[in-house]
This record gives C-alpha cells, structure tokens and sequence, in this order.
C-alpha cells in the first residue's frame, strides 16, 4: 500500500514534468475542459444568483402567509360580475376568512390610497397603505421606532401614521419623524412609529412582483374609509394578507380560503390567491429544468473536452512507448505504468478544471457587472465542477493508460 | 544447489504478419550463481530472445524456465515484475535511459519500484554511481553524456537494486574500442563480487574472456566453450565471422 503510495506520488512527478515539458500542447489539451468548466460554473453562478433572488422575494412575502388580491375586471366579466352581485374584494371577505380561520391564523384587509404625502409642502414619494391594527404580525414587518397602528387607532379611525423607513429618511433626514405631523390628501396626521429597514431588491428574476416596503406609509383602514371614500363600495379592500400560524397548513387553508371567497362572490373569479410557499416550490422546479438544460450543455463541452485530453493522452503514450518498456524491464508492474498516466491525465483535466472555475468566476462577475444580473456561487457547486474536471481525467486517461499499461515490454524497447 | 536460471527445451516464436517466426527453437541452458556466461551468434540467431526470456523480460511459448529453482514461465506478470526488479539487471545496446530524467533520476527509477523511499533511493543512486565513475554527472541529461557514460548510467541502474544476475545484451555494440572495453571491465567487476553476468556480445575476443561461451545459431545452442576449449573455438568462430 505504501509502495502504491509513493509510485504514485512519484507517478505525479513525471507526469508534472511531462505537462511542463509541452507547456503549449498540455494548455491546448487543457482548453476543452477549460470552457466546460468555466461554462458549468458560470451558469451555476447564474443559476444560484437567480435561486436566491427568488427566494428572497418570496421570503419577503413570507412562507407561512398568503394573499389574496383583488383582480380589476373589465368589459364582459365585469359586466357579468355585476350581475352576479359580486362586489369584489371587501372587508366582509376579510372578516369571514378570520371567522373561519379561527386560531389557525390572522388576517389584515389593505387598501392602497391615493394620495399624496407632504411635509411642509415637501411631497414624498411613498404609498399611503391603509390597514388594520394586525398587520404588522401578519407581514412579520414590525415597527423599529414608535409603535404600529394599534386597534384603538383603527377603531376610532384616528389620524395617526406609520412611515417606512426610505419615505421617513425622505421627509426627515435623520431626525426622528416621531410626533411629527405630516399631510396625506388633505389632512394632518401624526406620526406614531418608524418600520424597520427590508431589504427589497426588484430583481429580475421576479416570480411576483414585490413593492417596496420601506415606501409604505400605514394608516388606520377606517380613517382612509372615512377621509377618502370609495364612489362605490365602503368596504372596498385591495388586498388580504393572511398568516397561517403553521407553515404545514399553507396548503391547507389557501383552498378553503379561495372556496369561501369565491361563494360570496356569487363565483365570479374577481380575486387571485397567491401563495408564496407554492410560489417557491414552482419557482425551484423551474430552477431544476433549467438545470438539466444547462447541465446538458456543460455535460457536451466536458465531453468534448475530454475527448480531447484522450486523443492527446493516446499520441502521448505512443510517443513514450520506449520509456514504458524502459520501466517495464526494470520492474514496473503493468498498475504501475496505467497509474503513471493516469495520474498525468488527471492533472491536466484538474489544472484545466482550476483554470475553468477561475475563468468562470470571472465570467459570473463580468455578467454581474455588466448585465446587471446576481450571481452567486456555492463552494459546493465549485467543489464539484473540480471534481467532474477531475473525473473527466479519470475516464478519459483511462483508455490511453490501459494501452500503455497492456504494451508487451519487448514490443516497446523495440518501438523505434 | 539450484542453477540460478535455468530453462528447458525452450521455444518462442513470434508472429510477424502473417508469418510465424521462430526465434527460439528448443533451447536448454543452465546458469550457475556467480557464472559469467557469453553469448555469442550471428544477428537473428536468438540470443536477445534468450535473453529476454532468461531475465523474465519475455515467457517462452514452451517449454520451461527456473529462477533460482522457482518456475517462473507461468508466474503472474506482477510477480515476473518484482522479479526483474529486485533479482535481474538489464544492460541494452541502446542504453535505454529516459531521455526526460537527470542522470541520478535514471538509476532511482527500479527503486521507485521496489518502493524504496526518496532519501534512501538519492543514497543508492549516487553510490552505484560513484562506483561506475559518475558521482559528478548526477543532474545531467542522458543527452549531455557520451555514449559509453550513458551505458554506464544504464549498468548503474541494472546494479542499483542489487541484483544476482546481470544480463547486458550487447553492451559494448555502440561504444568504440576503448570505452567498450571500459564497459567490458565494470561487468567483470561486478562477476567478481558474485554477480552472475550474461554477455551477448559480436565480439569473440570479448566472448573469450568469460567463463563459458554459448554459441547460438539460427535459435538453437550450437556448442557450448568451456575452460581450454574457449580459445580454440573462440579462433574457430573468429575464422567464421570473416
């Protein structure tokens, strides 16, 4: 075993010398690898770029929440809507789903404002969110400074506010924006509390499109119904967010949620479900055909490659038929002689492996920079693109050096 | 006692093309520890196959061959492996040395082999090499060298392991007259400490200097010189070759 040991190190050593001695052709050799290293690892730089801005988005939303949104119909659906007596998303809807709901969850009806936001004539760009008392534990989007909105606040439909943290650093510098008063449509409000600061990147890999947060600026919802009634309907709600206690039961309740709304609309589809949770799940087995199909053209460029390092591992061997019955007749073992180039095989395709990954960082960062896309690079998926160079070695020197390894010793002194 | 090598009724023949080529054709010989045997015949007359076969390089196609009493025409080519290695020391006409490796790295390559480590295998390989007169040439390319120190490279390296037999097929054919005769010297030195030594060699002059002659012609063993009759049939071929 030692013996095997120390054959093989020196096996490395010859093998080190013989790349060094063709310095061009073991680089012209190595290139195949190179590109399909670099190929798989690029790729996978933007493959985990993409994963995790994706995961990040639905993060944002939360895996244990679900929304439902209100859909705006037009033309004949809304027409026949009407007909139906569905009066779209409405806080009747929130209040039955919480019913249902029980303790499994908790629910906070949003409606978007139009409004615009003032400080001393200054106008903030921000969107004024008018929601209940709830909606902080709902969103897991809590207040760093101040408090929420508290049920009081939504009761008596007070004007108080909540400011996200770009629209507070907007208006206010860095001063506290605490029991200040700015204006929203006509009126005064107070500012009550401070959220905390998301991180919200609008990638490109939108699965779902995610507003920015820290914009956000909350009011109670009974003060937007009173201060800025809807022509239509009161009770009128853009959006509910719901919070189901258990991640497990997600999957669960999103239908029964969906069931009920959509029997109190009379069955018109006027509202989408969306499920972050599952968002994720679709958003991953997209992810995975991509994979393949990116696999599949790294598995091409390797094979190529491979081929390469074969068909020169195959003239080298023949070149140095006299050396291998040289060793032969000293005593190598025929193992000895399949490892020697083996092991040269394999430090090739794993120099062209390193080359490939440095070369594919390169070309993840050059992609970042320039096409502005996130890429990310596991240590594992480089550990791997090494590994699958150096096994390309493996399998491509294994040939050559079986020939090498099977030469007669007297046929090979005598190779002229 | 065992003969060191043995073989019996000995044949090989080779395929070439479409033809079968007899090299060997029933050939019995024996060597005996410490015996410096030559070998002497005209060119295709089989003496390198014998060679071959004798140093367990080559198996015969029949027949049957001792090393040191042990059988080896059926032994596994791992063990015919560890046998050349530790028991037999090649010297060729072509020195055979590997052109890419330094001088010193040319005689430690049976010991990699024979898994002797780094250190102790540069000790082995500079001593055998001050021994055949090298000690100064250890970093140089075989292609630095004259031919007759690139042979002694090659006899540096047959003697590195320590071998019993030493079988040097026509050492001297690319050396002129003076360095052949130095090479000639350091294999009768080593036939001097024990080692048993085959020469095949053209020149009956160097033929006559060993302890028995073996003349081979057209595979088979023509005579066998031993003693007295050395120098007469020694004239004998000498007359022949003109």
């Amino acid at each position: 075993m030692r013996q095997g040991a120390l054959q093989h190190l020196e096996s490395a050593r010859v093998g080190l010398r013989s790349i060094q001695a063709h310095k061009l052709r073991s680089a012209l050799t190595m290139l195949g690898v190179v590109f399909g290293v670099a190929a798989v690892v690029s790729m996978l730089a933007i493959a985990g770029g993409a994963r995790r801005e994706a995961v990040e988005q639905i993060r944002l939303l939360g895996t244990n929440n679900i929304r439902v949104t209100h859909l705006a119909l037009s033309g004949k659906a809304y027409a026949a809507a009407e007909q139906k007596g569905s009066r779209g998303l409405t806080t009747g809807d929130a209040d039955l789903v919480a019913a249902s709901l029980g303790h499994l969850g908790r629910i906070a009806p949003v409606r978007f404002v139009e409004a615009p936001v003032l400080l001393r004539g200054r106008e903030a760009a921000g969107r004024v969110v008018a929601t209940s008392a709830d909606y902080d534990e709902v969103t897991d989007f809590r207040a760093a400074q101040g408090r929420f909105l508290s049920e009081l606040d939504v009761a008596d439909a007070k004007r108080v506010a909540v400011l996200g943290a770009s629209v507070a650093r907007d208006l206010f510098g860095f001063q506290s924006p605490l029991g200040r008063r700015i204006r929203i449509g006509g009126d005064e409000y107070t500012v009550v509390g401070l959220m905390e600061s998301k991180r919200v990147r609008e990638g490109r890999a939108t699965v779902i499109r995610v507003r920015d947060i820290n914009r956000d600026i909350y009011v109670p919802i009974r003060t937007a119904s009173a201060r800025f009634p809807l022509p239509r309907d009161a009770g009128a709600i853009d959006e509910l967010a719901i919070r189901v206690a258990d991640a497990d039961q997600v999957s669960t309740v999103a239908p029964i949620a969906t069931r009920l709304i959509r029997e109190r609309h009379h069955g018109v589809d006027d509202f989408e479900v969306v499920v972050p949770a599952e968002l994720l799940a679709q958003a991953q087995s997209t992810q995975r055909v991509f994979n393949v199909v990116m696999g599949s053209i790294a598995a091409i460029s390797l094979l190529v490659g491979g081929i390469g390092i074969m068909n020169v591992m195959l003239t080298t061997v023949t070149e140095r038929t006299r050396e291998i019955g040289i060793r032969r007749a000293v005593g190598a073992p025929r193992g000895a002689i399949l490892a020697q180039f083996l092991i040269e095989t394999v430090l090739i395709s794993a120099a062209g492996g390193l080359v490939g990954i440095a070369l594919g960082f390169a070309m993840a960062r050059g992609i970042n920079l320039f096409a502005g896309w996130e890429t990310a690079l596991s240590p594992l998926a480089t550990a791997g693109a090494f590994g699958v160079s150096a096994l390309v070695g493996i399998v491509f020197g294994l040939y050559p050096a079986r020939r090498a390894a099977q030469m007669d010793p007297i046929g090979a002194l005598r190779f002229e | 006692m065992h003969a060191l090598v043995r073989l019996e009724e000995v044949h090989r023949s080779y395929l070439m093309g479409s033809a079968t080529v007899e090299a060997l054709r029933g050939v019995s010989l024996r060597v005996d520890r410490g015996e410096y045997l030559a070998v002497i015949g005209p060119s295709g007359s089989g003496k390198s196959t014998l060679m071959h076969i004798a140093g367990c390089l080559d198996r015969p196609t029949s027949g049957r061959c001792w090393l040191d009493g042990t059988p080896v025409e059926n032994l596994p080519d791992d063990e015919l492996s560890r046998l050349r290695n530790g028991r037999i020391g090649f010297v060729f006409q072509s020195f055979f040395l590997i052109p890419q490796l330094s001088v010193q790295e040319n005689v430690e390559v049976p010991l990699v082999y024979a898994g002797v480590e780094r250190g102790e295998r540069a000790g082995r390989a500079r001593a055998v090499l001050e021994r055949v007169g090298l000690g100064r040439r250890l970093e140089h390319r075989p292609n630095e060298l004259s031919g007759g120190e690139c042979q002694r490279v090659a006899i540096a390296r047959a003697l590195v392991t320590g071998p019993e037999l030493v079988l040097a097929d026509e050492p001297t054919g690319n050396l002129d007259r003076r360095t052949g005769d130095e090479i000639t010297g350091l294999l009768e030195g080593l036939h001097a400490e024990g080692v048993s030594v085959v020469v095949v060699t053209h020149d009956p002059a160097k033929a006559r200097r060993a302890d028995r002659i073996v003349q081979m012609e057209d595979g088979l063993i023509e005579r066998e010189l031993r003693g007295s009759e050395r120098a007469r049939l020694g004239d004998a071929l000498e007359a022949a070759a003109r």
